[in-house]
């Protein structure tokens, strides 16, 4: 047994080089895309103290946006851009009609109106787009769909293209977000506002105009994550279930740090996926990826309660 | 007082009106799932049933001149909700149609108790098939087990002798429920049965699960997948790059839309099944002509054209032909639960009631007794070419001699683990 955990496993790996860079590499594009998700979450938390509920069906709603709107004949890149609109429209409406009506509410009121969100962003989505599984415009937004296929030591490592893509279309934004955040007016208006919410408002920050832009910025991520993972298995409401990887992506991480959700992504996917094939599959039956991240973020939160990158809070009382 | 009596009297009319039955009609209640992660493949499922149902009441004016009331209870394909559902439709219901098999677990004591027949056509607990312990409960025409035999039968002994088969399933008690077959065929036969369960949020995201099956290189793989678990089964097969034409899903993975995601990578995948879709049968016409035409159905052309729209049909088909049989045993036309369970084990589907339904081809022949609830139909094994599904065997049957003395034990286990249960002892 004690062979089977501590040796073994290490052999194999040594054994077949290829194939460990293959899990890596699943687990990195799985990771990312963890990573992606769990940063709606943290942008919305950080500028309003809000846990958006709705981010998994935003995910949802947003690819099914995008695939309806090119099924009506609209050319894909079009629909990509009425589909922002659609997102600008829907956080507009939040702000107005939910998070408006509900200022200086409790922390848990304000949750419990994200579940409402979500709740009729599901029947919404189900009257207008149906709940079939839909085929992602991959090719009509010129996302190529071939592989790579590299021999390193003589194995076999396939990268698919649209894997490819997603990464480094989730780079780009994750760079261009941080850039946003760092650089610009409004960025730093979003940082101060999570800082310290009083402090913000008194110097002029509109609290009504930061929620909407990161509700936003949370659809545009959303519009992302769903064109990546719509582009390996279809669009469809399933889909909402991957939100719920975010979760121990956040306790990881911490709610409140984007550096966080992106390694917290990062090592919960690649990690979760050498767990599964090294130790899950051989000694557990497999099917250990729907527990791994919960248990490592316990463990972390045992250690360090703020999650790996959250700020620590002091309460003198 | 008088304003309590008001109020109850509202109440008991809220309660009529909420099952939505009024005199004249049987109520056979369908506990649905059109939304929810499942909703890919219940959609034209429920689509199939409904348009037929519908067709019955419009050209036959319902059966035997009393309209069927085929009200849909929404599950989301989730027990909870399936078992509020059943509590919700069962007072004036004549049948209950759980649609997922944990629901189907879930409600079989109750059925028991409230003697009001489950009908789960392909689906459910395998061992229903014996009606003297399973009173009120049908998987007609074919059970899960009926299916794992046929396609182990198809692959044949010879070829399976000594090789490695990895059963990729949804890790939940519909994917679990071919597990007592396939173990002990593996054992009688010399294979190596190599489970891989993928869980719910895995659905999409199967990776893992295909690289356990890139390392254990099984030569063959067997699928029972449901919702959105197939299609991302088959886009992870394309891209490790398995062999389509060793891999072979249950009736359940066999959806036009899952594999029109892959279109032609998917050439070669095959799937097992009770049904056929034959897009010139009378009985489509029909429907074109009561239900599509008359603004009724919610289904479109693409998706009437596919196998699981068809297969509602012929779900439906084994319940209007239940109650047929119950309305001639009995001489009434409003029959009860009690006389739909008759008219559910004395189904006798020939070839000649099948072209006199126009439903040639659509479902094999099968017939059900008092002891045998599932009628044993056998299946086609079908083929992906790339746009549709196509027949590449003749009727497979399942081996009776392996399977029956398995549901026999299996249903006495269970009656004895949930005794005191009622068994019957006048079928033979």
């Amino acid at each position: 047994m004690l062979n089977d955990i501590f040796i073994k496993p290490f052999v194999d790996m040594f054994a077949a080089p290829d194939f460990l860079l293959q899990v890596l590499w699943e687990g990195l594009v799985s990771g990312i895309l963890y990573a992606l998700i769990a940063l709606g979450f943290v942008l919305i938390y950080r500028s309003s103290r809000i846990f958006n509920f709705a981010q998994g069906i935003m995910v949802v709603f947003a690819a099914l946006t995008l695939v309806g709107l090119h099924a009506m004949g609209v050319p894909a890149w079009v629909a990509v851009v009425l589909t922002l609109a659609v997102m600008f429209g829907l956080a507009v409406t939040i702000e107005r009609v939910v998070l408006r009506p509900l200022v200086g509410q409790p922390d848990i009121i304000l949750f419990m109106a994200t579940i409402g969100i979500t709740l009729f962003l599901i029947g919404l989505g189900e009257i207008i787009f149906g709940g079939e599984n839909k085929v992602m415009i991959t090719e009509q937004l010129g996302i190529p769909t071939g592989s790579v296929v590299l021999e390193p030591w003589g194995g076999l490592l396939i990268l698919e293209q649209k894997d490819i893509t997603a990464v480094i279309v989730a780079a780009l934004l994750v760079v261009g977000l941080l850039l946003f955040l760092n650089k610009t007016r409004m960025g730093r208006a979003i940082r101060a506002l999570g800082d310290d919410h009083q402090a913000a408002l008194s110097v002029g920050i509109s609290l009504q105009t930061i929620w909407v832009l990161v509700w936003f910025i949370a659809g545009i991520i959303a519009l992302v994550t769903g064109v990546a993972w719509g582009a390996r298995a279809g669009v469809s409401f399933a889909l909402e279930v991957i939100a719920y990887k975010a979760l121990p992506v956040l306790m990881l991480g911490g709610l409140e740090s984007i550096t966080g959700a992106i390694i917290g992504g990062l090592m919960i996917g690649m990690l979760e996926k050498l767990f599964e094939i090294y130790w899950g599959q051989p000694l557990l039956g497999g099917n250990t990826e729907t527990w791994f991240a919960f248990v490592l973020a316990l463990i972390v939160l045992l250690f360090r309660p703020q999650g790996l990158f959250g700020e620590k809070i002091i309460e003198r009382v | 007082m008088r304003h309590l009596t008001r109020l109850a009297a509202v109440a008991a009319l809220g309660a009529v009106m909420g099952t939505g039955v009024v005199a004249q009609e049987l109520f056979a209640p369908n506990l649905s799932y059109r939304t929810g992660p499942f909703a890919a493949t219940g959609i034209p499922l429920m689509n199939g049933q409904r348009d037929y149902m519908n067709m019955l009441n419009a050209r036959d004016g319902g059966i035997g001149g009393v309209k069927i009331n085929f009200e849909e209870c929404e599950t989301g394909y989730s027990t909870e909700k399936g078992v509020e559902c059943y509590e919700k439709t069962k007072g004036q219901a004549i049948v209950t149609q759980p649609w997922s098999t944990g629901i189907t677990l879930q409600v079989l004591p109750k059925t028991n108790v409230d003697e009001i027949p489950i009908l789960a056509p392909g689906y459910g607990f395998s061992p229903m098939a014996d009606g003297k312990v399973f009173q009120w409960a049908f998987n007609t025409p074919a059970s899960y087990w009926d299916a794992a035999s046929m396609m182990l039968r198809y692959i044949g002994d010879e070829n399976l002798k000594g090789k490695k088969v990895a059963f990729l399933h949804l890790d939940h008690p519909f994917g679990k429920e071919p597990l007592p077959l396939l173990e002990k065929k593996a054992a009688d036969i010399g294979f190596e049965l190599l489970p891989i369960p993928v869980g719910l949020k895995e659905m999409q995201n199967q990776s893992a699960q295909w690289l356990q099956i890139r390392r254990e290189r099984p030569d063959y793989v067997i699928m029972w997948g449901w919702g959105a678990m197939n299609a991302g089964a088959i886009t992870e097969a394309v891209k490790t790059r398995f062999p389509m034409d060793k891999m072979i899903g249950v009736w359940w993975s066999g959806h036009d839309a899952d594999l029109k995601i892959v279109g032609a990578d998917g050439k070669g995948y095959k799937s097992i099944s009770f049904s056929y879709p034959v897009l010139d049968a009378p009985v489509m016409a029909d429907i074109k002509k009561y239900v599509v035409d008359a603004g009724d159905s919610l289904s479109n052309e693409e998706e009437m054209q596919g196998v699981f729209y068809s297969r509602g049909l012929v779900i439906s088909m084994i319940l209007a032909e239940g109650i047929k049989a119950a309305q001639a045993h009995t001489g009434k036309a409003e029959i009860s639960a009690s006389d739909l369970r008759w008219g559910l084990e004395n189904l006798n589907v020939t070839d000649a009631v099948l072209a006199d339904l126009g439903m040639t081809g659509m479902v094999p022949p099968f017939q059900t007794t008092c002891a045998n609830h599932t009628g044993h139909s056998g299946g086609w094994m079908l083929e992906w070419d790339g746009e549709k599904f196509v027949k590449v065997s003749d009727l497979l049957q399942a081996e009776a001699e392996v399977i029956q003395p398995l549901e026999a034990a299996t249903a006495a286990e269970y009656a004895t683990a949930n005794a005191p249960w009622a068994v019957s002892e006048t079928c033979n």
